[in-house]
């Protein structure tokens, strides 16, 4: 057994379930449905308050008579779109760091990795909280907050990756061929780098799609009137007891969401380590 | 000795890091803190003297630069002295004591419960490896991952509180109440420790000395007891330390959505308060507890496998 942390049996259990096709059916789906909905996300619609699901609104209205269904879908934007730039820039940001440390001697390396372990002292939700709080609660605050804590995974990772890269023969015999060094670090040690980031960069992105709705319930995160998941779970908080269709579709919206982008970073990983 | 004086350097850099950081954040916040100051000692009033602002700056160093006030806030820090709450003046100290126990008893027994779970599903599944229970176990640690934890409290306050009655949905004090924060959080520590335990004992079963003992005729209950898991607890125990860190975070979130008092409620209060002793004092509380839970799990492992002391310690 060589994944030593993966689930060995992962393949047998759960055959051949959503991979990158599903994924790409699911951001399909979102944006026919995004052109296709008769209905603007914020716009109010007094008559038609807390209407439970029916044929002309699919998954009902909200306390402004706001059609969920098309709030979800525009929600995709906020909760898949912010989250996949949040992460992007994070895997950057870290991807360099690590870089740097690894091709680096001792000194930077120290620095930069102690630097690392420090911000990873904190907790991602609780600095997002703190930093999305004391800042203002803003979606750009939000954005800046989650980046700040969402980095350091990916130094690590690199940084360990790179240092196992450059012991490679190879990467000696492109040295002694007289290659300079950003050719070696382009052409021969980012190629071996890049899977091992990308699974982490899947694993990370739904991360980021919990801690942005989470932290938009709370109310640190995306304001209303805009359709973020977290931000529409806040706004129906007051009508639980009277509307409670108006908690589910959202929450299943996070849960598929992140089941799906889960199941796709697992079979990227069983892939990866058949591959090693 | 010497990686470990390496390591004890590179942990009292990182203290440091952390101090730096957190103060960094809460001195740059905007806001003018002597008015944050001003309007949590006067409540009510809205207008402020220049005089009265200047003598506020004055008594918490606010004019002075960054580094001073770092300086200041450390030594202070270092030497026990946390500081005072701008808005009740109680020590800061007595406040995080006064609400540590809540936060605590419900971090406990939800890994008390969610760990007892893992084990028996995770148990279960490898016992008939590839059954329904199996399959039940792989997808229930799939979507327990995926469920966003706010949403579980909803729709469990929607079944036991709403719909049934049984529970009371939110606040602190009685034991109902702590029932639904609870399985919220032991269900996240389930979870998330299932899959790992079920790869665990997996790949115990597969060592060569399983073989051995079939061979040996001893029996399965006991191969399973005294072996398999045995050999699956030291990863596993590591991996429930790491948990540890994201177990206070969940709880300090769960105490949020239900309106319990604890740490959580805490924080988020001191934050929209601007209440910085406060605030720097519980984001350095859960930083420095992180650090403390990885140095006594590094520790831990190099006593018990030498191995790691040589190697490499970021493994990711």
């Amino acid at each position: 057994m060589s994944m030593s942390l993966s689930n060995p049996n992962v393949k047998q259990t759960i055959p051949a379930m959503p991979g990158t096709w599903t994924l790409m059916v699911f951001a399909l789906t979102l944006g026919a449905g995004m052109l296709m909905t008769p209905y603007d996300p914020t716009q109010a619609d007094f008559l038609n308050r807390l209407a439970t699901p029916s044929a002309l609104h699919w998954f009902g209205t909200d306390h402004l008579g706001r059609d969920i269904a098309t709030r979800v879908l525009y929600g995709s934007f906020w909760s898949l779109g912010l989250s996949l730039g949040v992460v992007s820039i994070g895997a950057a940001i870290g991807t360099i760091v690590g870089l740097v440390a690894a091709q680096n001697g001792r000194w930077v390396d120290m620095i930069l990795m102690r630097t690392t372990d420090s911000f990873f002292a904190f907790p991602e939700l609780i600095s997002a909280v703190t930093i999305a709080g004391l800042f203002g609660p803003s979606t750009m605050n939000l954005v800046l907050a989650l980046i700040v804590v969402s980095w350091m995974k990916f130094a690590r990772l690199v940084r360990s990756l790179a240092i196992s890269v450059v012991q490679q023969d190879y990467i000696l015999q492109a040295r002694l061929n007289g290659l300079p060094a950003w050719r070696v670090l382009w052409q021969h040690n980012l190629p071996n780098i890049l899977p091992g980031v990308f699974v982490l960069w899947t694993n990370s992105w739904s991360r980021t799609i919990l801690a942005i709705s989470g932290l938009s319930f709370l109310g640190f995160g995306v304001q209303p009137p805009n359709a973020e998941w977290g931000a529409m779970l806040l706004d129906g908080k007051a009508y639980l007891l009277t509307a409670p269709h108006i908690m589910i579709f959202p929450g299943l919206a996070v849960l598929f969401a992140v089941l799906t982008i889960n199941l796709t970073g697992d079979r990227w990983r069983d892939r990866l380590a058949d591959n090693i | 000795m010497n990686a470990l004086l390496t390591r004890l350097g590179g942990l009292v850099t990182v203290l440091f890091g952390i101090s730096f950081i957190t103060f960094a954040v809460t001195h740059f916040a905007p806001g003018d803190k002597a008015l944050a100051i001003a309007q949590a000692r006067y409540p009510g009033e809205m207008g402020f003297d220049a005089e009265i602002l200047e003598g506020i700056r004055d008594e918490f160093h606010l004019d002075r630069p960054f580094i001073s006030q770092y300086l200041h806030w450390l030594v202070d820090f270092l030497t026990g002295d946390f500081g005072r709450s701008y808005s009740s003046h109680s020590k800061v100290w007595d406040i995080f004591a006064g609400n540590l126990e809540e936060t605590f008893s419900l971090a406990i027994t939800a890994l008390t419960l969610g760990l007892a779970a893992a084990f028996l599903l995770a148990g279960l599944a490898v016992w008939r490896k590839g059954s329904l229970i199996d399959r039940f176990a792989i997808l229930l640690a799939s979507v327990g991952a995926a469920i966003p934890s706010f949403w579980l409290s909803i729709l469990l306050i929607l079944l036991f509180s709403a719909h049934l009655g049984w529970l009371p949905a939110y606040g602190t004090g009685t034991l109902a109440q702590l029932v639904l924060p609870t399985v919220t959080l032991a269900f996240w520590v389930m979870s998330s420790q299932t899959r790992l335990l079920r790869s665990f004992l997996l790949e115990a079963y597969d060592q060569p000395f399983v073989e051995t003992l079939r061979l040996r005729s001893v029996s399965e209950r006991e191969i399973f007891f005294s072996h398999v898991l045995r050999h699956a607890l030291s990863p596993a125990l590591t991996m429930i330390g790491l948990d540890l860190a994201g177990l206070i975070e969940g709880a300090v979130i769960v105490e949020i959505i239900f309106a319990r008092s604890g740490l959580g409620s805490l924080l988020a209060g001191s934050v929209l308060a601007r209440d910085l002793p406060v605030v720097v004092f519980l984001v350095m509380f859960f930083a420095l507890t992180y650090v403390l839970i990885n140095t006594v799990i590094d520790l831990v492992q190099t006593f018990t496998d030498p191995r790691h002391l040589a190697g490499e310690r970021n493994a990711v």
